[in-house]
């Protein structure tokens, strides 16, 4: 069974895979696969990007998000004539005769990953490539893959990949995606400690984050800067501690990062 | 595993596609090769290739650089890596934008009649479609008309440095030039130093004329003024990267892709990075390692004097190098320790006002950067390009000066720099291996007008300047030499020279007979003109160089009796042109392409047309030879040969031969030649000036680093805005003879309180791909306006944006006394407060003069440039006000000018041919 790994801990967020799936579908008829994908507005593989944290730690992540390629695909259930279907690599396609008026199809998915075209009223999604896979073509994996010149995504035959550590959006929908995870954004918090009097960065001042989901530490470096990455959403108490000095915050990563600016120690 | 898989770089293809390879980037020195597949003549896909579909691995090792790190190797690898641009380049020549046919400004007529050009319609009326030979009718009898009546030096070629595609023998960006020469003369317009001009103007005077003999960028004048492994010693020897005023992520959108690989091998082997920027930068965002720290625009060099400060009150520099390496360092001592007649130290509380990194922060980079092997990386943007950038320029320079610059890491890497390995049989860091381009690219005429001038010299008639000022190829003394438009007898002669024996050797004559041909030409003095017509090959000048809305006012005159532009798409300055002649795009052309400048690899391509040309487009080279058959020399331009023998021609003239044969280029269509085995030899960046200063001298009057430059004194001795080192200078009122009060602390910012930061954006480079609809739909490339005009995004901070009642996706207005561009608010973190960044480039779409609904921030930077003396542009760093656009200001700019807002607009890609041309 084929299957994607995306390593977003390698995303540059250039959205070359965005900007492929685009070359390879928009104006180009890879029937019986697939239909041409209007100029704008459809993404078949979209870079979705979050920034985070707050000045000075601010971070970007950038997440390419496509078709899931579910085991247990809502999109084929929602579907009349057999117009989902999946190929013996486990690829799921839409087939663009018989899915004619399917909004239904746009509807079932819980990913959004399927669009609507009102022009040929049909609905779309990633293919996988299919049409490249299958040969004939110049290049035989998909665009997305072959544009990416950093390796975040590759493909192949799922017990082939290594996916020791990867998640799955949303595992609890229950649809058994194909399309695998690494570097899922976790939490983090972040600050520059400072002495307030000598007016100095504070270097390796010891920095714990505790709560109910656990005990998290980092140092902090050459710029007084602490980075507690992979973090929880969770409540936490925060001891800052360097010299004989201790700063307590309460703070919470429940809705987002942290981006604490200047912390005084004092 | 994808290297396997991915597919045949060339050839035919299954049964319907057939692939050609093409070198595509935004810039002159080529690309990352692409594959292009097409299918009846039309473009199928653009993708990387592979060079081990073509060679063998046992081929490409000798042509494969490496850098070695403890256990660690770095390689090109053997997928190719194009540019963002290259990837989406189908949207780019099928674009809704092409010029498809000659285009005719429907209200002027040929003739120079006022009453018939209807000047101030430029930028307002629309276009008619008309034929080929009505184009070159026009072009021929206004060409005739106007030299006859007013010489051959009333035509301003504009843009030498062309439409920024890659191409060959097809370039642009002096083929007009070309044309001209053939004819008698024409005035050159002068590319002005652009993304340098800090290091330009300023360190220049400290560390010599530099790469390229001018760039500024620095470059031993012992390797023919080319930068060597700078980036390999980087990587072996350098613990701290420091990046001022440079986007790596971003500017590889110009060759390659390569440097987000290089920078992950840097975080592999565990370099360290920071980043000082008004704008969290699209590589601080990404990487994890990235330490960045916001600053406010254009206040650098405060904070490098706190640096120094630091530096040398905890003994923290390099004494004993500055001793034996530079002059003048005790002035600099003197002014940072506040022991001069200014009498103020320069302390990090003293920078921290102004520059708004906190004290802490500054003494933290200070120590990161003295106890750690720090090199210094630059790529365009930032207070680099802002006015008075010769004082961070400058700054800058000092702080790897007092480190002991060329030590092992203690380097700067810049483009120019940024060649890995060094080929048997390479000219330079960034030559092609075959050139078979036409353009008179960076000749000199008898008269010029530097691009920064064009206005003034259009508006007043004369304009006065120092240096040519070109980008490349001059010494720093030329800074030194007045220069006038139009051309008088007095700057015609200082042009020739004064006999001497160092410019009698230089011109390989005697003195005799040197005096006589500087007196044959003094008799013979050309009579100079006036220009009244524009020819421009890189119409983008309005929002890539300064003060575009005062260019603007100086094209709307009827001293231009005719303006033509060449350009492939219908955009900026040629919706100001009355004739606009249609161009191929690169990969349309019948052209050998190869890469030579901040590519993976460097290579010698063969690079036919990959599809059908586009409407009736033709390359400026064959515009240049069309025109030439009507004046008779045509012969002069394509020298009788076809382009095939033009291609044949750069091969033959070149030293690929000595590596591969004609006919085996032929069969594999690309070529990567061989790393010099004796490579080792030449020693990396200034490392020759580090360990032998008398024998490595700089090619500055001492020759040696110069923190205090007796030239600069003794020349321009009382230019208070450039002195003869470097200062705090902030500017002030016009008439106290400032050039400039673009910052917090002077009156203007009273009205503008906030600092525009125009860095380069991600997805276009300078003006290029704002109509590429697959990179305006990524989040914050664009932000829709509620009256659904995508609008260039405001990138502002929630602080700012509350303080004005903005929200997330208002329009939002920005002004100064230079005028008013249109935007919409993208609210984000990554922005210190007190700045907005516009992204610089988005393509003018004029409501009425001096009101703009693109975006184009560069319409109202600067009319002035960087200081008295230097006539670069100053396009970052400048004061603006932002208010939201209310629906009532908004209705009267619609009832005032109609026109434009009927206009037809397509959201996806914005204003577009269809806007400008009458059906």
């Amino acid at each position: 069974m084929k299957a994607f790994l995306i390593d977003l801990d390698k995303c540059v967020g250039c959205h070359d895979c965005q900007i492929g799936c685009k070359d390879e579908h928009v104006g180009n008829d890879w029937s019986p696969y697939a239909k041409p994908q209007p100029e704008v507005g459809q993404f078949w593989l979209k870079v979705n990007q979050y920034e985070r944290g707050a000045r000075p730690h601010v971070k970007v992540t950038y997440m390419p998000v496509m078709c899931n390629h579910c085991e247990n695909a809502p999109c084929m259930k929602a579907a009349k004539d057999g117009a989902v279907y999946r190929r013996e690599d486990g690829l799921v396609l839409i087939d663009p005769v018989k899915a004619k008026g399917q909004k239904a199809i746009v509807e079932a998915c819980p990913y959004h990953a399927v669009y609507w075209n009102d022009e040929l009223n049909i609905p779309q999604k990633c293919t996988g490539c299919t049409h490249l896979l299958d040969g004939g073509h110049p290049i035989s994996v998909p665009r997305c893959v072959d544009n990416c010149h950093v390796d975040v995504i590759t493909f192949g035959e799922e017990a082939d990949l290594d996916l020791d550590g990867t998640e799955v959006l949303h595992p609890e929908w229950g649809t058994k995606p194909r399309v695998f995870y690494r570097g899922l954004p976790k939490k983090f918090i972040a600050a520059t400690v400072y002495d307030p009097e000598t007016k100095e960065v504070v270097v390796d001042a010891t920095v714990t984050a505790t709560g109910e989901r656990g005990t998290f530490t980092a140092t902090t470096d050459d710029w007084g800067d602490f980075w507690l990455r992979g973090l929880p959403d969770a409540d936490w108490m925060l001891t800052i501690e360097a010299g004989g000095k201790t700063k307590s915050l309460e703070v919470s990563t429940m809705e987002k990062d942290l981006g604490l600016g200047d912390v005084a120690l004092v | 595993m994808k290297e396997e898989k991915s597919g045949t770089a060339v050839g035919a293809c299954g049964e319907l596609e057939t692939t050609t390879l093409q070198s595509i980037a935004c810039g002159g020195t080529g690309g990352d090769l692409t594959a292009v597949d097409a299918k009846d003549g039309k473009i199928v896909r653009i993708r990387p290739i592979n060079y081990l579909d073509t060679y063998t691995e046992e081929e490409l090792e000798p042509s494969m650089w490496k850098i070695k790190v403890g256990d660690e190797v770095f390689t090109p690898g053997y997928k190719s890596a194009p540019n963002y641009f290259a990837l989406a380049y189908k949207n780019r020549v099928y674009s809704k934008n092409r010029v498809r046919y000659p285009l005719k400004r429907v209200d002027w007529e040929p003739g120079g009649d006022p009453a018939k050009i209807n000047a101030a319609n430029r930028g307002k009326s629309k276009f008619e479609r008309i034929s080929w030979d009505e184009a070159l009718d026009i072009m021929e009898s206004e060409v005739k008309r106007i030299v006859e009546k007013y010489g051959p030096y009333s035509v301003l070629t504009i843009g030498e440095d062309g439409h920024r595609e890659s191409k060959n023998l097809h370039a642009g960006g002096g083929m007009h030039s070309t044309f001209m020469s053939k004819l008698g003369g024409y005035t050159r317009e002068v590319r002005t130093p652009d993304s340098v001009e800090g290091w330009y103007w300023g360190a220049k005077h400290f560390w010599g004329s530099g790469c390229n003999k001018g760039l500024g960028m620095p470059a031993p004048p012992q390797t023919g003024y080319n930068p060597w492994h700078v980036l390999r010693d980087i990587s072996e020897h350098t613990e701290l990267i420091a990046f001022a005023a440079g986007d790596w992520e971003l500017t590889q959108n110009y060759a390659s892709q390569m440097w987000s690989r290089l920078l992950k091998f840097w975080e592999k082997v565990g370099k360290e990075f920071v980043i000082v920027d008004p704008f969290c930068n699209y590589t601080a965002v990404c990487h994890d390692t990235m330490k960045w720290i916001p600053i406010l625009p254009n206040t650098d060099a405060a904070l490098d004097f706190a640096v120094m400060y630091v530096w040398i009150t905890e003994d923290l520099y390099d004494k004993e190098y500055v001793e034996t390496h530079s002059v003048g360092f005790d002035k600099v001592k003197a002014y940072v320790l506040g022991e001069d007649e200014e009498g103020i130290a320069k302390t990090p509380a003293w920078a921290a006002e102004r520059c708004g990194v906190p004290e802490w922060t500054i003494k933290a980079y200070a120590r990161n950067r003295a106890k750690k092997v720090t090199a210094s990386v630059h790529f365009s943007s930032g207070a680099i390009k802002g006015p008075y950038s010769h004082e961070p320029g400058r700054t800058h320079a000092y702080l790897l000066g007092m480190q002991g610059f060329g030590k092992p890491g203690v380097q700067q890497a810049f483009m120019n720099a940024s060649l890995i390995g060094k080929e048997t049989i390479a000219r330079s860091t960034s030559s092609p291996f075959s050139s078979i381009n036409q353009c008179r690219m960076f000749y000199p005429s008898e008269q010029k007008i530097p691009r920064t001038l064009v206005a003034e010299a259009l508006k007043n008639g004369h304009a006065e300047w120092w240096g040519s000022p070109a980008i490349v190829y001059v010494e720093t003394s030329e800074q030194f030499q007045m220069n006038s438009y139009p051309t008088t007898p007095e700057t015609y002669a200082a042009a020739l020279g004064t006999v001497s024996p160092e410019l009698a050797r230089s011109q390989g004559k005697s003195l005799e007979d040197l005096q006589a041909a500087i007196d044959e030409k003094l008799k013979n003095m050309p009579e100079f003109n006036k220009i009244h017509m524009l020819w421009s090959e890189k119409p983008c000048n309005m929002n890539c160089w300064d003060g575009g809305f005062n260019y603007q006012d100086s094209i709307r005159t009827d001293e231009v009796e005719f303006f033509v532009t060449n350009h492939q798409w219908l955009e900026n300055d040629s919706l100001f042109a009355d004739l606009v002649l249609p161009v191929t795009t690169c990969v349309e052309d019948n052209d050998a392409m190869g890469g030579s400048m901040v590519v993976s690899v460097r290579h010698d391509s063969l690079t036919p047309p990959a599809c059908d040309r586009v409407g009736e487009s033709k390359s400026d080279f064959e515009i240049a030879c069309e025109l030439g058959e009507r004046f008779g020399v045509r012969d002069q331009i394509d020298m009788g040969m076809t382009q095939d023998e033009w291609i044949r021609y750069g091969f033959e003239q070149s030293r690929l031969g000595e590596e591969i044969t004609w006919e085996e280029l032929n069969e594999k269509l690309f070529y990567i030649p061989k790393q010099d085995p004796d490579q080792d030899q030449v020693l990396p960046g200034m490392r020759g000036f580090y360990e032998d200063p008398e024998n490595w001298p700089l090619d500055t009057p001492s020759g040696k680093l110069e923190f205090w430059s007796e030239a600069l004194a003794e020349n321009f001795p009382d230019d208070m805005e450039r002195q003869p080192m470097a200062k705090w200078i902030i500017g002030g009122p016009k008439e106290d003879g400032w050039s400039h009060d673009e910052t917090l602390w002077g009156e203007r910012c009273h009205d503008y309180p906030l600092l525009l930061v125009a860095n380069p954006a991600r997805f276009r480079v300078h003006v290029q791909g704002d109509d590429i609809k697959w990179f305006r739909e990524i989040e914050n490339v664009k932000v829709k306006g509620k009256d659904g005009y995508s609008y260039e995004p405001i990138w502002i901070n929630p602080a700012d944006a509350a303080a004005r009642g903005i929200e997330a996706g208002d329009i939002v207005k920005i002004y100064n006394d230079r005028g008013t561009i249109l935007t919409a608010a993208y609210l984000t973190e990554r922005v210190i407060p007190g700045a907005v960044m516009v992204h610089k480039g988005s393509r003018v779409d004029p409501i009425a003069p001096h009101l703009d609904r693109g975006g184009a921030a560069n319409l109202i930077s600067p009319n002035n440039q960087v200081s008295k003396h230097c006539k670069g542009f100053a396009v970052s760093g400048y004061l603006v006000e932002a208010a939201k656009v209310e629906d009532a200001e908004m209705d009267r700019w619609k009832q005032d000018y109609p026109d434009a807002f009927a206009r037809d607009y397509d959201p996806a890609i914005g204003i577009n041919y269809n806007s400008w041309v009458v059906e």
